[in-house]
C-alpha cells in the first residue's frame, strides 16, 4: 500500500528527511513516534502528496507521489498536524465539499455524513460554523473529512491532539475497526497511545529511521531482555536504531 | 469540470455566507452609482461615459480587496494543505477561485443597470455603446481579478497582497493615461505611445467605452488574464517543491 524508497527531503539547506525507507501492507496499523522536528509530519505531507521528495520515491497504492499525485489523493485520507479547516463554512457544507471534491455523488456524501457524524459523534455541531467548534470536535470533523471518501490508505498526523481521554478511547477503538484492509499511518509522541492501537512501530530521529519493528516483536525483546518498552524505544534512538530495525 | 465547480461553489458560498460579498458590492454600487448620479445633475447628458470613465480605477480598488484573502487566508490558516491534497488539479483550483470572483463582478456590473433603465426612460442613449463599454468593463474586471489573485498567492498577508494587486492594476491603468504617455514620449520618442498600446488596460477598455469593440483588445485582455492565472498556479504549485 505505502513504499517509501531512499526519501531525503531539504528544505534549503536542512535535510528535514534523510534516506528513509519503508513499507506499509493493508492491515498494518503503524504508529509513526519521533521527538518534535523529528521529520514525522514532513514525512506524511510527502505521503500526502503536498511535499515532494527532493530524491527518492514514494508510492501510495501503487501510484507515485510525485508522477501520479491526484490519483495517489483519491486513495488517502489525510488528517493534517493542525488540522486548519475551512472556519467560515458549517460542519456539514465542509464535509460535503470535501465529499464532492472527492468525486462522491450526493446520495453517497449524505450517507457517508450520516455514518461518519454517528462514529465520531458528530451531530449535534453538524449545523455549526467551523470556527464555533473545540479542539475536539474539529479533530473529529477532519478524522470525518479524512474518511468521507472511504479511502484505502489513512495518514493521520497527530490524530489525538486535543481529544478527551475518553475520546481517545473512542478514537483508539474506531482505528481499530477500520484496520481491516487499510493501511494506516499515524504520528504521535506518546509512545503508550501507540503501544495501544498500532500492529508496527516506526521511530524516526534526526530525520532517519532508528526503529522499525513489530510491536508484538519489541514487546517479546522487551520482556526477555527485562526492559520496559520505553526503555527498548530509548535505547534504539540513542544508538540511532543499530540492531533494532525490522 | 466537476472539480471546477466544486472550487467554485465553495468560493461563491464563502463570500455569501460570510457577508464579505455583500458588503464589497453595496460599497461599489453606492461608491460608483453615486460618482455617476453627480456627474449627471451637474452635466444633464444621457451618457454613460463618466460612469465607465469612474469605473476603472474603482474596479482596480475593489477587486484589489474582494481577491487579497484568497490565497493569502489560505497561506496564513494552512488550509492550502486541503487544496493540495485534494485530487484537484491546480488549474481547477485557480479557475474555480477566478470565476468565483468574476461571478461576484459580473452580479456587481448587472447591479447597475437601473443606470441603463433611467437613462432609457429620460430619452435614447446609445445602448450600443453602452453594452460595449459593459464587454470592456467584464474583461477589465476579469484581468483586475486575475492580477489580484497571482498577489494574494505572493504572500500570507492580506494587506501585503492588497497593495501588491493594487499597485499592479495601478500600473496596468495608469500606462495608458494620456499625460503619462505624453511625458515619456518626451523622454524617449515612441515609449509612451509603445507603453500604451502593449502594456495598457486604459488602452484597451477605451477602446470598448468608445464603442469599438476590438478583437485585438478582447485577445489582449484575455491573454494577460491567463497569464496571470498560469503564474498564480504556477506560484502554488511552488509550493510542493
Amino acid at each position: 500500500m505505502i513504499r517509501v524508497d531512499q526519501v531525503t527531503r531539504r528544505f534549503g539547506t536542512l535535510e528535514a528527511v534523510r534516506g528513509v525507507s519503508f513499507e506499509i501492507g493493508a492491515g498494518e496499523v503503524v504508529g509513526f513516534l519521533g521527538p518534535n522536528g523529528a521529520g514525522k509530519s514532513t514525512l506524511l505531507k510527502m505521503l500526502s502528496t503536498f511535499l515532494l521528495p527532493s530524491t527518492g520515491s514514494i508510492e501510495v497504492a501503487g501510484y507515485d507521489t510525485r508522477r501520479d499525485s491526484i490519483e495517489v489523493r483519491r486513495r488517502i485520507g489525510y488528517l493534517p498536524e493542525h488540522n486548519a479547516l475551512f472556519d467560515n463554512m458549517r460542519v456539514r457544507a465542509f464535509l460535503r465539499f470535501m465529499g464532492a471534491a472527492r468525486g462522491l455523488e450526493d446520495q453517497a456524501i449524505e450517507q457517508r455524513i450520516e455514518e461518519l457524524c454517528e462514529r465520531v459523534q458528530l451531530e449535534t455541531v453538524l449545523g455549526k460554523r467551523l470556527v464555533e467548534c473545540s479542539k475536539g470536535y474539529r479533530q473529529r470533523i477532519g478524522l470525518a473529512a479524512a474518511l468521507i471518501h472511504d479511502p484505502p490508505v489513512l495518514l493521520l498526523d497527530e490524530p489525538t491532539h486535543g481529544l478527551d481521554p475518553l475520546q481517545v478511547v473512542a478514537f483508539r477503538k474506531f482505528l481499530a475497526e477500520l484496520r481491516e484492509g487499510r493501511a494506516i499511518l499515524f504520528s504521535s509522541h506518546i509512545l503508550a497511545e501507540v503501544a495501544q492501537i498500532a500492529t508496527r512501530l516506526l521511530v524516526i530521529q534526526d530525520g532517519q529511521i532508528c526503529l522499525d519493528a513489530p510491536l508484538a516483536e519489541l514487546n517479546a525483546r522487551a520482556g526477555e531482555s527485562g526492559q520496559t518498552l520505553e526503555q527498548l524505544v530509548i535505547q534504539a534512538v540513542s544508538t540511532g536504531g543499530a540492531g533494532a530495525s525490522q | 469540470m466537476r472539480g471546477l465547480w466544486v472550487v467554485f461553489a465553495r468560493e461563491i458560498g464563502d463570500a455569501f455566507d460570510s457577508a464579505v460579498a455583500f458588503v464589497y458590492l453595496i460599497g461599489a454600487l453606492v461608491l460608483s452609482c453615486g460618482l455617476f448620479m453627480n456627474e449627471f445633475f451637474l452635466t444633464a447628458r444621457l451618457d454613460m461615459a463618466p460612469f465607465f470613465r469612474a469605473l476603472a480605477p474603482i474596479a482596480g480598488l475593489l477587486l484589489s480587496a474582494l481577491t487579497m484573502r484568497s490565497w493569502a487566508e489560505d497561506l496564513k490558516t494552512r488550509t492550502i494543505e486541503i487544496w493540495m491534497t485534494l485530487p484537484l488539479c491546480i488549474w481547477q483550483v485557480v479557475l474555480g477561485k477566478f470565476l468565483a470572483a468574476l461571478s461576484l463582478w459580473a452580479v456587481f456590473l448587472v447591479g447597475t443597470t437601473p443606470i441603463v433603465i433611467m437613462l432609457s426612460s429620460l430619452g435614447s442613449p446609445d445602448l450600443g455603446l453602452i453594452a460595449s463599454s459593459y464587454a470592456g468593463a467584464f474583461l477589465l474586471g476579469g484581468l483586475f481579478i486575475s492580477v489580484g489573485l497571482f498577489a494574494s498567492a505572493l504572500s500570507q498577508d492580506q494587506v501585503v497582497a492588497f497593495v501588491i494587486s493594487l499597485t499592479l492594476c495601478t500600473l496596468l491603468y495608469a500606462s495608458g493615461h494620456a499625460k503619462l504617455v505624453a511625458i515619456l514620449d518626451g523622454q524617449m520618442d515612441g515609449l509612451g505611445r509603445g507603453l500604451q498600446a502593449h502594456a495598457s488596460a486604459l488602452f484597451h477598455y477605451q477602446n470598448f467605452t468608445a464603442g469599438l469593440v476590438s478583437l485585438a483588445s478582447t485577445i489582449w485582455f484575455v491573454g494577460l488574464t491567463a497569464v496571470f492565472l498560469g503564474l498564480n498556479g504556477h506560484l502554488v504549485s511552488r509550493l510542493r517543491a
